[in-house]
C-alpha cells in the first residue's frame, strides 16, 4: 500500500515537472487528463483493500469527471480557436522554471518531513503537500488562463490524494462537494474564458486593475 | 421544529429557483420578496434558542451573521432593480443575475448554520462559484480579468483550507463544530491545521498577504455586487475563523491572526493614500476594517462584541458607500477621483449621504463603527506593549485622513452643473442604510446578550 | 586474471565500430533505403589509417597529441569499467565509478582544447555548445554515480552490479528507476544521438562532428575510433550497470566469461535497435532547448535522491 502510493506520488511529481517542461496548452491538458487517471486508479486500489463501495465511487468519480470530462471541456474549448492559445512559455524560461518547481516540491517535503515526523498519523502525506506547491507554481509561472487552470486542478488532485491515502473514511458528502464545485469553477471558467474572446467592449484600460 | 432553522436558506433557495420563470419583471419582485422573507425568519430565529444538532449549529454568532446577510440581501435586491439598466452591455439578462443572487445568498446562508466544517468548506467555495460570473456582468476584459484572478486566487487559497480541514480531522477525530469546541485533548496538529485555516479563509476575507484580488473585484464589480461582497461575503469568512480561533484555546495561533490582521490594517490604510479611484479605495477600507475584526477576533472575549458591532455597522456603511458609489459612476462615467467634482451640486442627496458613509467606514462617531474600533482597541490596550496600539491608531488615523479627504475633494470642489438628481430607489436606499448604521449602536446591549 | 583484461580490451576496440554501423544501417534501413554496409566504419579506418595527416600552421604541438590522448584515455576506460565480467579484472582497483565520470569528462575536455587549439571557427562553435551542455550534463553524471553508490553503499561499479543482480526489491525500486532514466537522457547526450544533436555537418545543429573538422589522416582515424569506443563503453555502462545487469558472471570462470561475450553482443544489437527507432521518431531540438532536455534529467535524478529518501 504504502508503495504503491509511493509509486503514485512520485508519478504524479513526475508528470507535473513533464507540465512545466511542454510548452504546447493541449499537451499539457493531456498530461493532467494522465494524471488524474493515475489518481482514480490509486483510489481504485484502495477501494479493494478497504472493501469500500464509497471509495469505489469516489474513483469512478474522479476518473469520469477529472481524467476525462473536464479535459474534453478544455480541449473542446481550445479547438475552437487554435490561435490565441496555442503556445505558452513560462515568465522565467522553461529550464528554470522546471528546476523551480522541482526545488519548491523538495522543499515542501522536507519541510512537511521536518515538522510532521512527530505526528506518525500523517507523516507519509508530504508527497501530495510538495504536489499541491508545485501546482501552484504552475499557476504562477504561466500567464495562459488554461494553463492557469489546469495548476488549479492539479491543487485540487493534490488534495484529493491526500485525503484519500490518509484518511478514507473522511465523510463522503464532503469528497462529493469538493468534486462538485471542481465542476463548478470549470464550468465557470469555461463561460469566462469563453467571454474574454468575445468582449463587448476591447478597451485596453487595465489601469483599474493596478494600484 | 428544527426545519424553522433551515428557513432563511430555503426562502433564498426558493427565490433562486423562481427566478427561472420567463415573466416579466418577475424576478425581480420575487428576489426582494425572498429576501424580505428570508429576512423576518432570521429576526424569528434570534429569539429561538440556540441548536447544535448533527445538521445545523447555530449560536448567538451565527444569528448575529444570519441577521447582517438577509439585510444585505433586501438592500441590494431593491437597489439591482434600478442599477442594472445603468450596465451597457451586460453579460447575461437580468433573470440570470437574480439567480446568482439568490444562489449567492443561499450559499451564504448555508455556510454560517451547519454544523460540519468539511460542509462549512463546500458553501464557501460555492459562494466563490456563484458569485464569480456577477463580478464579470460589465462584460469589458478588465471585469474579465478580474473576474479570473478572483477565481484563481481565492480558489487556491480554498485549496489550503481544504488541506487544514485534514489536518484538524486528524488530530482531533472529528469535524463538528460542537463537539470540536469542547474537546480536551488534542495534537499538535491542531494549531497547525488552525494557522492554515486562518490563511485559507483568510484569502476569501482579504486579509494580507492575499488580498490582491479585493481591490481589483471592487474596483470593477457592479455597485450592488461590490457590497455585498464587503458587506457580507467577507464577514462570512471571517466567521469560519471566528469558530476556528474559538476551538483552538493556543495562544500562537493568537498571536499569528493578529500580526496578519495588523499587516492587513497597515497596508490598506498605506495603498488607501495613494488611490485614484474611489471604487479601489472603498475597496481598501474594507480591507482595513476586516483587518481591525481579525485583531478583534484574535484577542476574543471582550474584543470579540466589538467585532460584531463593527461587522454589523460596517455591513451597512459600506454598503451604502457602494450603492453611492454606483450612483456616482453611473452619472459621471468615471472612477477616477479628480474626474467627479461637484458632487454637492450636481447630486445633493447623494452628497449628504456619502459624506456621513465615508465618516461611517472610516470609524466616527457616532456610527457603529467607532464604536466596534474603540473596543478592539481597548483589549488591544491591554494585550500587547503600547507602542503597537499607538502604532495602529496611527495608521487608522491615516486611513480616516485619506478616505475623508478624497470624499471631501469629490463632494465639496467647485464645478458647474445642475442638479439633475431624481429622488428614486437609488437614492434613498443609501440613506436607509447610512441610517442603520448610527441605529446599531442603540442595539449594543441587545446584541450583547444574544452573543452570550 | 591479466589474459582476461586483455580480451576486454580487444573485444571493446574491435566490436565498437561494427555498433556504429549497426546503428547507421539499421536507420536507412528504418527509412526504406539499402544502406551503407555494417563494416562500413571498418573500411573508413582503413582507408584513413592509409592516409596523410595534414595540420594547420597555426596549431600547436598540442594538436598532434589530442587524439592519441584521448584514445589513451578510453583504452584506460576500457580496462577500469564492468564490460564482460562483473568481478574486477586486473587494473579494475585504478579508478571507481565517480573517477570512470571524471576520465570521460577528462578526454572530453581535451578533446575539446584540441578542437580550439585548431583555429577553426566550426571547431570553436562546436566546442562552446558541447562547453556549455557539458557543463549541465556531468554534474548530472556524477549525481547519479552518487546516488548509485547511495544504494550499494560503494562506489565500485562492479559491486553494484551484483547488488542489482542479486536483489529483486532495489532493481524494481523507484530509485533505480529514476536513475536509470536520468543516465539514458544523459547517454542520448554524451553519444551525440538525436534529439540533441544530428548527424549531418551542417552548422545548425552540429556539436561534436565539427570538432573533429580539422583533422585528417591517422590523426582523424584514433578520434573516430576514440569516439566509438565512447559510444560502446557508454552503452555497455548502461546495460550491464543500470539495466539490464543480468548474466553478468560474477566469479572468475572462463567459460561464462566466453559466454557473457556473445550474450553481451545480443544486448548492445538490442539497444541499437531502440536507439535507432528512438533517432528515426525525434526531431532535433532547438538548440536552447537542450537545457530544457537536461533539466529534466536532473530533475529525475534528484527526484530518485527524494525516493531513497522516502523509502528508507
Amino acid at each position: 500500500m504504502k508503495d504503491f502510493f509511493m509509486l503514485i506520488g512520485f508519478s504524479e511529481i513526475l508528470l507535473v515537472i513533464f507540465m512545466q517542461w511542454e510548452v504546447y496548452v493541449t499537451k499539457i491538458v493531456k498530461t493532467f487528463s494522465v494524471s488524474s487517471y493515475l489518481i482514480a486508479l490509486f483510489l481504485f486500489y484502495l477501494s479493494f483493500i478497504q472493501h469500500s463501495y464509497i471509495v469505489l465511487v469516489l474513483a469512478i468519480l474522479t476518473a469520469v469527471i477529472r481524467g476525462f470530462f473536464i479535459p474534453y471541456f478544455i480541449l473542446k474549448r481550445l479547438s475552437r480557436d487554435p490561435w490565441r492559445e496555442r503556445e505558452s512559455t513560462p515568465i522565467t524560461g522553461t529550464a528554470s522554471s522546471i528546476i523551480i518547481s522541482l526545488m519548491i516540491g523538495i522543499f515542501t517535503y522536507v519541510l512537511y518531513e521536518a515538522t510532521m515526523s512527530s505526528f506518525v498519523t500523517i507523516s507519509l502525506g508530504a508527497l501530495p503537500i510538495a504536489l499541491i506547491f508545485q501546482g501552484a507554481f504552475l499557476v504562477i509561472s504561466r500567464r495562459s488562463a488554461f494553463i492557469q487552470l489546469v495548476g488549479y486542478m492539479v491543487m485540487e488532485n493534490a488534495a484529493f490524494l491526500f485525503t484519500g491515502y490518509l484518511f478514507p473514511d473522511l465523510p463522503f458528502s464532503v469528497e462529493a462537494g469538493t468534486v462538485l464545485d471542481l465542476i463548478g469553477i470549470v464550468m465557470i471558467s469555461g463561460v469566462i474564458m469563453r467571454m474574454r474572446e468575445n468582449s463587448a467592449k476591447k478597451s485596453d484600460d487595465f489601469d483599474e486593475l493596478r494600484g | 421544529m428544527n426545519f424553522i432553522y433551515a428557513l432563511p436558506m430555503v426562502a433564498s433557495l426558493i427565490g433562486a429557483l423562481l427566478c427561472l420563470v420567463r415573466i416579466e419583471k418577475f424576478e425581480e419582485t420575487i428576489s426582494i420578496i425572498a429576501a424580505l422573507t428570508s429576512s423576518i425568519f432570521s429576526f424569528v430565529i434570534v429569539f429561538l434558542p440556540n441548536i447544535s444538532n448533527g445538521f445545523f449549529f447555530i449560536d448567538g454568532i451565527s444569528k448575529i451573521m444570519l441577521i447582517v446577510i438577509s439585510m444585505v440581501y433586501v438592500l441590494t435586491a431593491i437597489f439591482s432593480t434600478t442599477f442594472l439598466k445603468y450596465i451597457e452591455e451586460p453579460l447575461f439578462q437580468k433573470r440570470f443575475y437574480y439567480l446568482l443572487l439568490d444562489l449567492f445568498t443561499f450559499s451564504m446562508f448555508f455556510s454560517v448554520s451547519i454544523n460540519n466544517l468539511g460542509l462549512v468548506w463546500v458553501g464557501i467555495e460555492a459562494t466563490t462559484v456563484t458569485s464569480a460570473l456577477l463580478v464579470a456582468v460589465e462584460n469589458d476584459e478588465p471585469s474579465i480579468e478580474a473576474t479570473w484572478r478572483y477565481i484563481i486566487i481565492v480558489s487556491s487559497g480554498l485549496v489550503v483550507s481544504f488541506i487544514s480541514n485534514i489536518f484538524i480531522y486528524a488530530s482531533t477525530g472529528t469535524l463538528e463544530i460542537s463537539k470540536l469546541l469542547s474537546i480536551s485533548s488534542f495534537s499538535g496538529l491542531l494549531p497547525l491545521g488552525a494557522m492554515m485555516a486562518i490563511v485559507g479563509y483568510g484569502t476569501k476575507a482579504g486579509i494580507f498577504p492575499m488580498h490582491t484580488w479585493l481591490p481589483d473585484v471592487h474596483g470593477k464589480a457592479p455597485a450592488p455586487v461590490s457590497a455585498i461582497f464587503s458587506g457580507v461575503l467577507l464577514p462570512v469568512a471571517l466567521y469560519v475563523i471566528i469558530r476556528v480561533i474559538q476551538f483552538t484555546p493556543v495562544s500562537y495561533v493568537k498571536t499569528f491572526a493578529l500580526v496578519l490582521g495588523f499587516m492587513t490594517v497597515i497596508v490598506a490604510a498605506s495603498l488607501m493614500a495613494v488611490q485614484t479611484n474611489y471604487k479601489r479605495l472603498f475597496a481598501y477600507s474594507t480591507m482595513e476594517n476586516m483587518g481591525m475584526a481579525l485583531i478583534g477576533i484574535s484577542l476574543g472575549g471582550y474584543a470579540l462584541l466589538g467585532v460584531i458591532i463593527l461587522i454589523l455597522s460596517h455591513a451597512f456603511a459600506k454598503s451604502s458607500t457602494f450603492f453611492l458609489s454606483g450612483n456616482l459612476l453611473s452619472r459621471y462615467k468615471t472612477t477616477k477621483i479628480d474626474k467627479v467634482t461637484g458632487v454637492m451640486k450636481r447630486m445633493p442627496s447623494t452628497a449628504y449621504t456619502l459624506l456621513f458613509s465615508a465618516m461611517a467606514i472610516t470609524g466616527m462617531p457616532p456610527f457603529g463603527t467607532f464604536f466596534g474600533e474603540i473596543m478592539i482597541i481597548l483589549v488591544l490596550l491591554s494585550a500587547v506593549p503600547v507602542g503597537w496600539t499607538i502604532l495602529l491608531m496611527a495608521f487608522l488615523a491615516l486611513a480616516f485622513i485619506s478616505v475623508n479627504f478624497k470624499v471631501g475633494k469629490m463632494i465639496f470642489s467647485d464645478s458647474e452643473g445642475k442638479n439633475m438628481e431624481r429622488k428614486r430607489v437609488g437614492t434613498i436606499i443609501p440613506i436607509i442604510d447610512t441610517v442603520l448604521s448610527v441605529a446599531i449602536v442603540f442595539f449594543i446591549p441587545w446584541i450583547e446578550k444574544v452573543i452570550k | 586474471m591479466i589474459i582476461l583484461s586483455v580480451i576486454q580490451l580487444v573485444y571493446v576496440l574491435a566490436l565498437a565500430p561494427l555498433i556504429a554501423g549497426l546503428i547507421a544501417t539499421i536507420e536507412e534501413r528504418i527509412e526504406s533505403k539499402k544502406g551503407p554496409s555494417i563494416f562500413q566504419p571498418y573500411y573508413d579506418l582503413f582507408k584513413l589509417f592509409r592516409k596523410e595527416s595534414v595540420v594547420p600552421s597555426a596549431a600547436s604541438p598540442l594538436f598532434r597529441i589530442g587524439p592519441y590522448v584521448t584514445f589513451a584515455l578510453y583504452m584506460l576506460l576500457t580496462l577500469v569499467l564492468p564490460i564482460i565480467t562483473a568481478f574486477p579484472l586486473q587494473f579494475g582497483p585504478v579508478v571507481d565509478f565517480i573517477g570512470g565520470g571524471l576520465t570521460f569528462g577528462a578526454a572530453a575536455t581535451f578533446k575539446k582544447l584540441t578542437a580550439l587549439d585548431s583555429r577553426n571557427n566550426y571547431s570553436h562553435l562546436g566546442t562552446s555548445r558541447s562547453a556549455s551542455i557539458g557543463a549541465l550534463s556531468e554534474p548530472i553524471t556524477v549525481l547519479i554515480f552518487i546516488i548509485l553508490g547511495v544504494i550499494s553503499q560503494t562506489n565500485n561499479p562492479y559491486v553494484i552490479n551484483n547488488v542489482l543482480q542479486t536483489s529483486t526489491s532495489w532493481y524494481l525500486s523507484l530509485v533505480h528507476w529514476f536513475v536509470a532514466a536520468a543516465f539514458f537522457m544523459v547517454l542520448l547526450v554524451e553519444t551525440g544521438k538525436l534529439p540533441i544533436e544530428s548527424h549531418s555537418t551542417a552548422e545548425l545543429g552540429a556539436i561534436d562532428q565539427s570538432m573533429e573538422m580539422e583533422y585528417s589522416g591517422t590523426d582523424l582515424a584514433f578520434f573516430k575510433w576514440g569516439g566509438y569506443a565512447k559510444q560502446f563503453l557508454l552503452m555497455s555502462v548502461f546495460l550491464n550497470v543500470y539495466t539490464v545487469p543480468f548474466w553478468v558472471p560474477m566469479r572468475m570462470n572462463f567459460n561464462a566469461v566466453f559466454i557473457y561475450m556473445g550474450i553481451q553482443l545480443l544486448k548492445l544489437i538490442a539497444l541499437s535497435i531502440v536507439f535507432s527507432f528512438l533517432e528515426e521518431t525525434v526531431s532535433k531540438f532547438r538548440l536552447f532547448k537542450n537545457f530544457d532536455y537536461i533539466s529534466i534529467a536532473f530533475a529525475m535524478a534528484f527526484l530518485s535522491f527524494l525516493a531513497f529518501n522516502v523509502s528508507r
